[in-house]
């Protein structure tokens, strides 16, 4: 995944350096996969893999930040108001 | 498997404040005062901030995160156009948002301004279009960290 999160490999190329068989890696990026935390993408006979940025947090969390955001502007203004 | 990349949702902050309603109107529409409250914050500088109030102007706000911050140095901003105004009463307003010049929602925002006997009632519903890839710089930070720790048992495993 640290390799991954420099830049989309191969499962190959991602082997190389852990001294496993490309089956080996294969099958541990299938689970990454399952799980949402990658994705991958066939070119020709090479399957390339990257992050899923989605798969490390959801739009329901942004929209929860949306929230607190205006909840400290409207505060904000309270404090603003009251100085005036 | 086709699946919508769009995510809708509306939520609703309401505030109840000591001032008339004049005084809480004139801060929606007033480029210093909105840009104290609207703008400001400990987490950001603010890069660029005009305000024209009225309908059809726009505003624009851009910010770039502090050092110290997740998204140190990263730049995220708003554009919004004002849709309708009812002076004292509402404000209406379209709010795209991009994050390092990423489109990552459009959103209706609507402030209603209500009297009430201990002043003012301030309403503001957010209604949100949130694209693909919308994010936050302090969830992304909390993502990595649960993305390492899911990996740790991943590797466990």
């Amino acid at each position: 995944m640290e390799r991954l999160s420099e830049r989309p490999r191969s499962a190959t190329l991602l082997a190389e350096p852990l001294g496993i068989t490309v089956a080996a890696v294969v099958q541990h990026l299938a689970v990454l996969e399952s799980s949402g935390l990658i994705r991958s993408e066939k070119v020709g006979r090479t399957r390339t893999c990257r992050i899923e940025p989605l798969g490390l947090r959801t739009i329901e969390d942004w929209i929860s930040e949306q929230r607190t955001l205006w909840e400290r502007r409207l505060d904000r203004l309270g404090k603003v108001l009251d100085e005036e | 498997m086709a699946e919508s990349s769009i995510l809708h949702n509306t939520f609703v902050v309401e505030r109840t404040y000591t001032k008339p309603t004049g005084k809480v109107f004139a801060a929606l529409g007033d480029p210093a005062k909105k840009r104290r409250w609207f703008a400001e914050s400990e987490r950001h500088d603010v890069e660029v901030f005009d305000l024209d109030f009225r309908v059809g102007g726009r505003e624009r706000a851009s910010f770039r995160f502090k050092a110290g911050t997740p998204f140190a140095g990263a730049s995220y901003g708003c554009d919004n156009l004002y849709l309708d105004i009812v002076d004292g009463h509402r404000v209406v307003m379209a709010s795209m948002m991009e994050f390092g010049g990423r489109p990552i929602s459009a959103s209706l925002i609507t402030f209603e301004v209500l009297s009430i006997e201990a002043g003012t009632r301030l309403i503001m519903t957010h209604q949100g279009a949130y694209f693909e890839g919308a994010d936050g710089p302090d969830r992304r930070h909390q993502g990595w960290r649960d993305l390492l720790e899911r990996l740790d048992r991943e590797l466990v495993a």
